[in-house]
């Protein structure tokens, strides 16, 4: 990279890609996109007692009634909680998946690289003192 | 805006545009809009899919405005997020939604084309390399970042962008020379 | 001796050590400690049940990674150590001399070895052949301030590897398959940026 006729080339295309002009009206269009200030609104917390089954006495529902109301809910957070953890799982498999991609296509670069050595090892005319064989 | 005659702004800038002062963030972008369009445009050969994706880095730039710690740092993770955003969509994109650009659809930011056929035909050269090698090359010689700069943007080891950028200078030189655009110096 | 222990000695040597590694798979170092020297490390160790992961997360359409997907579909495995330094000769030459003494062994046979006194450097490529198709790949490559060691280890067709080369900028090395003569490209034929970029 170092050779004259590269270097010129190297300035041909420094002036060659300089940056280009966004279009017209860029930064207008971009500001009318920014999602717009807003104050934080306060609201005013007032805690509540808790009393079990309440609702459900309040409604004249049966206790039974209730009590398979509150099993169901219980059950579906249980299986929101199973989906959340599968989720989890499959989360982490697949950044362990990008992960290994990412390290794959590393490992197919350097191999190229150094194949890359060779051939041009290979193909570049003998200096002297150089040796060379291929089996 | 060209970048290299531009003021240098001052540092309070990205301070008051963290605050929530738009006009600050509005300038920040009017400094780097041209470099930002500029890498999506030549990364992805369409006008409006440079501008969607050049509006898609700022405005998560909008969202992590209080991340960026220097107006150096804020250069760095433009170009950074712009080039690997354009990578992804690449990588998206069927290769047949990525035409080479429209005669005259460049207008360069300083009108001192002498040759609009050299830069057209090496634009349209740098569109058929491979996204990284596309980035690197890109990043060193549109954005004139150094090695271990483009290594760090594009999370590659040193030795790869430098394979990148010798490769693709003699693809493109040879090129160039085939097609008579660039006389080959002897030795 | 305990005669049951013996015996069961004797039953692991004859079943092979369990560490035995697949054909065409060498015993690579981790090498820790020179990672601690490098200023740049690449340490890739993917065994067959990582390299199916990887395969299901790369595309489709990027033509790079396609490529990727069908070599790596019948691959086994692939190790990469590539450590780059400050100086000259970080690195041990002894612990290559490790790795390159087991394509000593039977079946690997090397098909490029170049070494440059000019630029202190020495590449060597071997398979694992047998018939058309490579069971293991090893490159040794060792510069001054830098050394690689490079294994694949799968059924590799020859074919594809040529079909590889020209892409990631792989050369075409005009490996020859036992049955098939030579097939030079012509040297007008280089390959296009696209291909020969990377």
């Amino acid at each position: 990279m170092n050779e004259n006729p590269t270097n010129h080339f190297e300035e041909e295309l420094r002036r060659r890609l300089r940056p280009v002009e966004a279009p017209e009206g860029f930064t207008d269009r971009l500001m009318a996109a920014l999602p717009a200030q807003q104050k934080p609104v306060v609201v005013p917390f007032t805690p509540r007692v808790a009393r079990p089954f309440s609702a459900a006495r309040q409604f004249g529902m049966p206790a039974a009634l209730a009590a398979s109301l509150m099993v169901a809910v219980l059950l579906g957070v249980q299986v929101s909680k199973d989906r959340a953890h599968d989720e989890e799982v499959a989360r982490v498999e697949e950044q362990k998946g990008i992960a290994a991609s990412r390290e794959l296509m590393q490992a197919l670069r350097v191999t190229s690289q150094k194949l890359d050595l060779a051939y041009e090892a290979v193909n570049s005319p003998p200096a002297a003192g150089d040796e060379e064989n291929r089996s | 805006m060209n970048l290299s005659t531009a003021q240098p702004m001052p540092d309070s800038l990205l301070a008051q545009a963290r605050a929530g002062d738009r006009n600050a963030f509005a300038t920040l972008v009017r400094a780097h809009q041209g470099s930002v369009f500029s890498i999506g445009l030549r990364m992805l050969s369409r006008r409006d899919a440079a501008e969607d994706l050049a509006q898609d880095v700022f405005l998560q730039l909008y969202r992590k405005l209080d991340s960026i710690e220097s107006l150096e740092h804020l250069g760095f993770w433009l170009r950074r997020v712009a080039a690997n955003l354009a990578i992804d969509w690449l990588r998206r994109l069927p290769y047949s939604a990525t035409r080479p650009l429209d005669e005259g659809a460049e207008v360069a930011a300083q009108e001192t084309e002498q040759d609009p056929l050299m830069s057209r035909e090496l634009v349209r050269l740098l569109g058929e390399l491979p996204p990284h090698p596309r980035a690197v090359m890109l990043l060193r010689y549109q954005e004139d970042r150094d090695v271990a700069e483009i290594a760090a943007m594009l999370d590659m080891p040193v030795n790869t962008v430098k394979s990148h950028i010798k490769r693709s200078l003699t693809a493109l030189r040879g090129q160039m020379i085939g097609a008579k655009l660039v006389v080959e110096d002897s030795p | 001796m305990n005669a049951r222990i013996g015996f069961v000695i004797a039953a692991l040597m004859l079943s092979g050590p369990a560490w035995a590694a697949a054909k065409g798979q060498l015993q690579i170092p981790e090498f820790a400690a020179l990672a601690e020297k490098a200023n740049e490390s690449v340490t890739v160790t993917l065994d067959a049940n990582l390299l199916g992961m990887a395969a299901r997360f790369l595309s489709n359409e990027d033509p790079e990674q396609a490529k990727a997907k069908k070599l790596v579909s019948s691959l086994t495995g692939i190790y990469v150590r590539n450590y780059s330094f400050d100086s000259d000769y970080a690195y041990p030459k002894a612990d290559i001399e490790g790795v390159r003494r087991q394509l000593n062994a039977p079946g690997w046979s090397r098909i490029v070895g170049v070494v440059s006194k000019k630029e202190h450097s020495n590449v060597e490529v071997f398979i694992l052949a047998d018939g058309n198709k490579a069971q293991g790949l090893a490159i040794i490559a060792s510069e001054p301030r830098e050394f690689t060691i490079v294994n694949i280890v799968g059924n590799i067709d020859l074919e594809q590897l040529h079909d590889l080369e020209g892409n990631f900028g792989v050369p075409d090395l005009d490996i020859e398959t036992p049955q098939k003569p030579a097939a030079k490209p012509p040297a007008a034929a280089r390959p296009s940026a696209a291909e020969k970029t990377k």
